[in-house]
């Protein structure tokens, strides 16, 4: 591998970190989506690095596996937008707190 | 994959390409009858789990075809075909078309057995991403109505994220082990040397999806929530099988995790100590029932919560068997929710259930035991659930979590009998709800059988247990 193992390492902490700052920190829903995109996308980094590392296949299966589990995910989360859109004219996820007691 | 193979996973194919089949016929003639088409697809997946022997011991190094899985696919199936049962009426009254509400139950029971049946990481992702995203859909699925909006929201959001964190924790398990089948994974732990922090951290970041998975304190915010919102029969199936099947799949996971499980036991203890005492103190001031049971939900996940800990095959059958009975008792509750409910509204707070006992005695009763038997009141199986875990941690060698435990059944009395005071009082303000309908008293009789019968009679399903237990 040319890349050392610990440099992919470190970079797809950052990019986990980043996904979950932006869905802690963001307040629009599609914004919270790509955040956790972002976070899938670190662990496929992960193995697909830990697949060359392993000199196996494995990893690479997950990410197929993990690519088309996203999209399915993408699929739903963007009607829900839709649908939420359509309810309170707004994806802002503050407009939502009925819900409490 | 091999015929041989295919044979073994037939429960699950069949289940899959039922409610395929389902939502695509049920593009060419809609009606609220193909539920009544599920039911038999779900019985007939059982059936087929019960009764073949499958010929492979394992399918592709990803699930499981023994007997254990086996059981638990049985046991999905039975459940998801109950709560189809019961949303035969609820779908005719709230207008939710039948064959899609249909193919997603079968989809997700599909989900929950594949998860319980897992033997690799892998296996152990898709099976629960299988059914995160049928809920997705299900929680939000009565479009009238902002609740049911909200919640389905607030589970998609805490639910993506868990996804996310899963897949990381997978993901660094995979790169200090060098492989996602289950044994393999944790020798490679054990001697993987400088990579060892690195499994660990995925460890500790799979623990956080299972949290927000199962709903265990502090990861259990988005429950009373999403209880709440979601039409009822839905939420019966999310408190009993999703819950359910991710503890099923921890059980053997745990089982073959070895001197690992040294470095996890802390986290673990707190864990169940949290849910214990946060789902109590939560669900105390609670005057919505929904809400109350998400809260107790939360306290029941910490009595599994402690059988996992404690480990051995004493204590895995105890969880076992307490989560089968919580079943049972859970799914009966939403099932009188889900029968009480009208067009405009499903009545939740205890203001709506004032004097409804007198009006309605046989439905209250039947919801009043199911809270007893949840709270371990003797004669029901609840009892003998929570007298197992307890008796198990004092065995273990964990006698804080067993005072814990009962202190939090103590405290329980007093949040179960609340509405049952209020179902029963003297002042009749409650409302005539709706009649309930054949289908609905045929569940809620056998479920009330199941709570009565495992409580006077419980050897035959421990001996069934202990016989499955890897």
């Amino acid at each position: 591998m040319i890349v050392p193992f610990q440099h992919l390492l470190i970079l797809a902490c950052i990019l986990f970190l980043l996904g979950l700052m932006t869905v802690l920190v963001r307040r629009n829903l599609i914004m919270i989506l790509i955040g956790v995109e972002i976070m899938l996308n670190a662990a496929g980094l992960v193995l697909v690095g830990a697949s060359a590392l392993w000199q196996q296949l494995d990893g690479q299966v997950m990410v197929i596996f993990l690519m088309a589990l996203t999209s399915a995910e993408v699929s739903i989360s963007l009607a829900m937008v839709v649908y939420l859109n359509r309810r309170k004219k707004t994806i802002d996820v503050r407009a939502f707190d009925e819900l409490r007691g | 994959m091999s015929a041989l193979e295919l044979q073994s996973l037939l429960p699950q194919i069949i289940l899959a390409l039922g409610a395929t089949t389902v939502l695509m016929l049920g593009a060419w003639y809609p009606s609220r009858k193909w539920i009544l088409g599920g039911v038999v697809i779900a019985l007939f997946a059982a059936l087929s789990a019960g009764l073949m022997t499958p010929a492979v011991p394992e399918v592709g190094n990803l699930y499981s075809t023994g007997s254990y899985a086996r059981f638990f696919v049985v046991l999905w199936s039975l459940l998801g075909a109950l709560s189809l049962l019961l949303s035969l009426r609820y779908a005719e009254i709230h207008d939710l078309p039948g064959s899609e509400y249909c193919a997603l139950i079968l989809f997700a029971i599909c989900g929950m057995s594949l998860l319980s049946a897992a033997t690799s990481l892998i296996g152990l992702f898709l099976g629960l991403e299988a059914f995160t995203l049928v809920f997705y859909i299900l929680i939000a699925f009565k479009r009238e109505d902002s609740r049911g909006a909200e919640a389905g929201l607030k589970y998609l959001v805490m639910g993506a994220v868990a996804t996310g964190f899963l897949a990381f924790g997978i993901s660094l398990i995979y790169a200090a082990s060098g492989s996602f089948h289950l044994p393999e994974a944790f020798a490679g732990l054990e001697q993987a040397g400088g990579m060892r922090p690195l499994g660990l951290a995925g460890w500790a970041l799979m623990l956080v999806a299972i949290g927000f998975k199962v709903s265990l304190a502090p990861f259990h915010l988005w429950t009373p929530d999403v209880y709440q919102g979601a039409p009822a029969p839905v939420t019966g199936l999310l408190a009993t099988g999703s819950k359910g099947a991710v503890f099923a799949s921890l059980v053997p996971l745990f089982a073959a995790l070895g001197p690992l499980k040294a470095d996890l036991e802390q986290v673990l203890w707190l864990l169940a100590a949290l849910s214990l005492l946060a789902g109590t103190f939560a669900a105390l001031p609670q005057r919505n029932l929904k809400r109350m049971l998400a809260y107790s939900s939360v306290v029941h996940m910490g009595y599994l919560m402690i059988g996992l800990l404690v480990g051995g095959s004493e204590a895995h059958r105890a969880l076992l068997f307490y989560l089968i009975s919580y079943a049972f008792a859970t799914l009966a509750a939403f099932g009188v929710l889900t029968s009480f409910s009208r067009v405009d509204d499903e009545p939740q707070e205890y203001a709506d259930f004032r004097g409804l006992g007198y009006l309605h005695p046989r439905r209250s009763s039947l919801l009043a035991a199911c809270l007893l038997s949840l709270a371990g009141i003797p004669p029901l199986v609840g009892f003998f659930a929570k007298f197992g875990i307890i008796a198990a941690a004092l065995k273990g060698g964990y006698p804080g979590l067993a005072v814990i435990a009962v202190l939090a059944a103590l405290t329980s009395l007093y949040y179960y009998l609340a509405p049952i005071v209020v179902l029963f009082m003297q002042q009749r303000d409650a409302r005539q709800l709706r009649r309930g309908c054949r289908h609905e008293y045929f569940v809620l009789a056998l479920c009330f059988s199941a709570i009565l019968l495992l409580g006077v009679y419980p050897a035959p399903l421990l001996d069934l247990l202990t016989g499955i237990l890897p």
